[in-house]
Order: structure tokens, then C-alpha cells, then sequence
């Protein structure tokens, strides 16, 4: 009998050997040898260690997550950063949010408790009623909850506006997306920056997240539209 | 905070809670992706469309299976459909360095460059089962169910591919001998 074939002997790494091919291997020191050699490389395989993704993976990965609507960017905008941030300043932030809201896009907020769009040039018609109710809250963990919720109504309501506004054939109001969005960008930065620096500031926060918001909705609005592709 | 919290955040589209579950999984999802793809660029591309993927369907996940396994399929399955419809990728015959010795200190990291890329030069089923078994050490019933194969097929092939790795590797053994029934051992 000659030696064992080297798929035979890749069998035998994890599978045992039938007599006649134990009785070959018993005498025939050369295929041990390459047996031992193939389990070997059979055990370094198993063994390989993960591998660390290329730098600036998470960046791109992130910049399609949100394109595509399936995260919220930002670090403030994450549970880690906002819980850090005590209760007043979260308070602020989501004013300032509103506030910066009211500046971007025309709203009505209606006795304190429920929010729409208006059309500024159209004497008061309400065009997107959201149904934000503000809910009594009775501990930290439950008003930050009613600020999230809050930032959410409010980009999902700006979307909304943006979308009508398109429809209604007044994209000017926005200007050039692609510009709108480099600034937003610079914006973002150096809210990111300026939170950094100081961490509870309501005013960085709020800049930082109505930046945040903005660049969210023109990028669904764009993705929505048809017009992702330019970004 | 715990996994099931992460997941339910990533899953309310906390971009914090996805980039967390990134950090923690991405070298294992990039490995088994770069290894599927046997090319560092469009393994970027594979694993970015897992991830993807992924987060898409966090809503789907029950919590039958560990997290990271039901990733990790996600990943594999992802990488193979990508690698199907790349229908002009081209082999890659990165030449193998020579006569290099399998030494024990560094020995680890040079041993695993040479699986590396003696793994890119198998052809491509070889390597998927390759990986898919001996990597990443899933059943011949796993592998046929990804590939859409017998276990039979997947065993055949397998033992293809600890064939041609040997015969790949063979040369840039120190003292390897060239031809025949090769006798060296790793030395590792």
C-alpha cells in the first residue's frame, strides 16, 4: 500500500481512521507526520484572531445608518450622553431645541401642550398637527424620556414640513440642500466642540441638538425625495 | 447597561446604543467577513452591508440564540450573497513569501499572515467552507444550509481544502521539502 492521499489524511484531522488506514499509519512514519502537520494547521485556523475594521469604518457605516434613517447621530443625541446631563440642562436643551425650532420653521404651540406646523404664508391653516402631548413627569428618568420623545415629534414634524414645502413646490425656503447640509456639518462640529467643553450648558446642548435635528430631517427629506444621491 | 438594553435602544435608533454594539462586535464581523471576501477592500464594503443588514432587522431579534451568533450569521450570510453578485471579482494570486521560518517568538502573527493569505489564494468554495468550518467552526449542516449544499458536499470540500492549504503552505515552511509526501511538521 502506498502513502495516504493528502485529502484522506485531511479527513482523518477530525475523523478517525478505519483499521487498514490505522494499520498504514502505524507504519508509515512520513504520513504521521504530514498528519500531525495537517492537524496543526487545522488548529491554527481555529485560532486566527478577529480583525480590527480599517479606520474611519464606524464613520462611514454611521453616515449610511443615518442616511437610511436607521439612527439618530450625534453623541448627545445617545442615551450615554444624555443621562450624564442633569435635569435642567435637559430641560433647556429640549427648550432651546423648540426655540431653535420656532426660528427654522414656523410652529404654534398651543397652550403649552400640543404642537403643529403652520404654513407662514397661509393666515394660520394648520397643515401638520403632531399631537404632542406634554406628559406630567415625576422623576429625572421620565422627563429626560419626555425630552426624547419631544426631540423625536419635533425632527419627525420637521421632516413633515420639509416634505410639504417640496410638495407644494417652495423648495427655495431651504436653499441648496447640499449647502444647507455642509453648514449644518460645520454647525454640528462645533456644537461637539463647544459640549466638550462644557457639558451641561443648556445653550451648547441646544445648539448641538437642534444642529442635530436639522441635519436629520434634510437628510430624510432628501432620501425621501429621491435626492440622497447628491450627498 | 446590558445587552437586551443596548439592543432595544439600537433597535429605537440610538445612534450611542448601535455604535456601542459596533465596538463590541466589529472585529468579529469584519474577520469573518474579510476572510469570506478574501480582499480587504470589498471586505469594508461586505462588512458595512452586514452591519446594515443588521441593525435593520434588530427588531427580528428574539433572543433565541446569543446575539453575537445571530450577528455573526448575518455577517456570513451577507458576505456570500455579496460575493455571489460580484460576478467579475477576479482571483487574487498574492504571492506567498518564502522560506520564511515559523519561529515561536512572533511566530503567532507571521503563522497567521500565512493562513491569511494562503486562505485568499483557495478557490472560492474551498475557502468559504474552509472558513465557514475550520475558522469559524460551524457544522457541515450550517455550511450546507449558508451555501445550499449537502453536508456531504461540504465534507468533500473541506477536506479539499485542508488538501490545498497544505500543499500552499508547504513551500514557505522552514526546511519544507519541495514535492512528494511532505514529512515536516509546523514547528509551531
Amino acid at each position: 500500500m502506498g502513502h495516504l492521499s493528502i485529502e484522506t489524511l485531511a479527513r482523518l484531522v477530525g475523523e478517525a481512521p478505519s483499521p487498514a488506514e490505522r494499520k498504514h499509519l502505524e507504519g508509515c512514519p512520513d504520513c504521521r507526520a504530514e498528519l500531525l502537520a495537517l492537524k496543526e494547521q487545522t488548529e491554527a485556523l481555529g485560532a486566527l484572531p478577529n480583525l480590527r475594521p480599517p479606520a474611519g469604518d464606524w464613520e462611514a457605516l454611521e453616515a449610511r445608518l443615518t442616511s437610511d434613517g436607521l439612527i439618530r447621530s450625534g453623541a448627545l443625541m445617545g442615551p450615554a450622553a444624555r443621562w450624564r446631563l442633569s435635569g435642567w440642562a435637559q430641560a433647556a436643551a429640549a427648550l432651546v431645541l423648540f426655540l431653535g425650532g420656532t426660528a427654522l420653521g414656523p410652529k404654534v404651540w398651543e397652550s403649552g401642550r400640543s404642537v403643529g406646523i403652520q404654513d407662514p404664508g397661509d393666515s394660520g391653516m394648520e397643515l401638520v398637527p403632531v399631537g404632542f402631548q406634554a406628559q406630567p413627569v415625576s422623576d429625572l428618568t421620565e422627563a429626560a424620556e419626555a425630552v426624547r420623545l419631544a426631540e423625536r415629534q419635533f425632527i419627525d414634524a420637521l421632516v413633515q414640513y420639509r416634505q410639504l414645502l417640496d410638495a407644494q413646490g417652495q423648495p427655495s425656503r431651504i436653499g441648496d440642500p447640499t449647502v444647507r447640509l455642509a453648514a449644518l456639518q460645520g454647525i454640528v462640529a462645533a456644537g461637539r466642540a463647544g459640549v466638550q467643553q462644557a457639558p451641561a450648558d443648556p445653550f451648547m446642548n441646544g445648539v448641538l441638538v437642534g444642529a442635530l435635528a436639522e441635519q436629520e430631517a434634510l437628510l430624510k427629506t432628501a432620501s425621501l425625495s429621491g435626492r440622497a444621491g447628491i450627498y | 447597561m446590558t445587552e437586551a438594553q443596548l439592543i432595544r435602544q439600537a433597535c429605537e435608533g440610538h445612534g450611542t446604543a448601535v455604535r456601542t454594539l459596533y465596538e463590541r462586535y466589529a472585529p468579529r464581523v469584519y474577520a469573518v467577513v474579510r476572510r469570506i471576501a478574501g480582499d480587504d477592500d470589498l471586505a469594508q464594503d461586505y462588512a458595512q452591508e452586514a452591519w446594515i443588514r443588521a441593525i435593520r432587522a434588530l427588531p427580528t431579534f428574539r433572543g433565541d440564540a446569543r446575539f453575537s451568533t445571530w450577528l455573526h450569521r448575518i455577517a456570513v450570510n451577507s458576505a456570500l450573497q455579496a460575493l455571489r453578485k460580484s460576478e467579475t471579482r477576479t482571483r487574487r494570486e498574492s504571492p506567498m513569501p518564502e522560506a520564511i521560518p515559523i519561529a515561536a517568538d512572533g511566530g503567532d502573527t507571521l503563522l497567521g499572515s500565512l493562513l491569511e493569505r494562503a486562505m485568499d489564494r483557495l478557490p472560492e468554495g474551498m475557502r468559504e467552507i474552509l472558513i465557514l468550518h475550520d475558522v469559524e467552526g460551524y457544522t457541515h449542516e450550517e455550511i450546507g444550509e449558508f451555501l445550499g449544499v449537502t453536508s456531504g458536499t461540504s465534507k468533500s470540500q473541506l477536506f479539499k481544502a485542508r488538501a490545498k492549504m497544505r500543499e500552499i503552505l508547504r513551500p514557505t515552511l522552514a526546511g519544507g521539502s519541495e514535492g512528494g509526501n511532505g514529512v515536516e511538521a509546523w514547528g509551531i
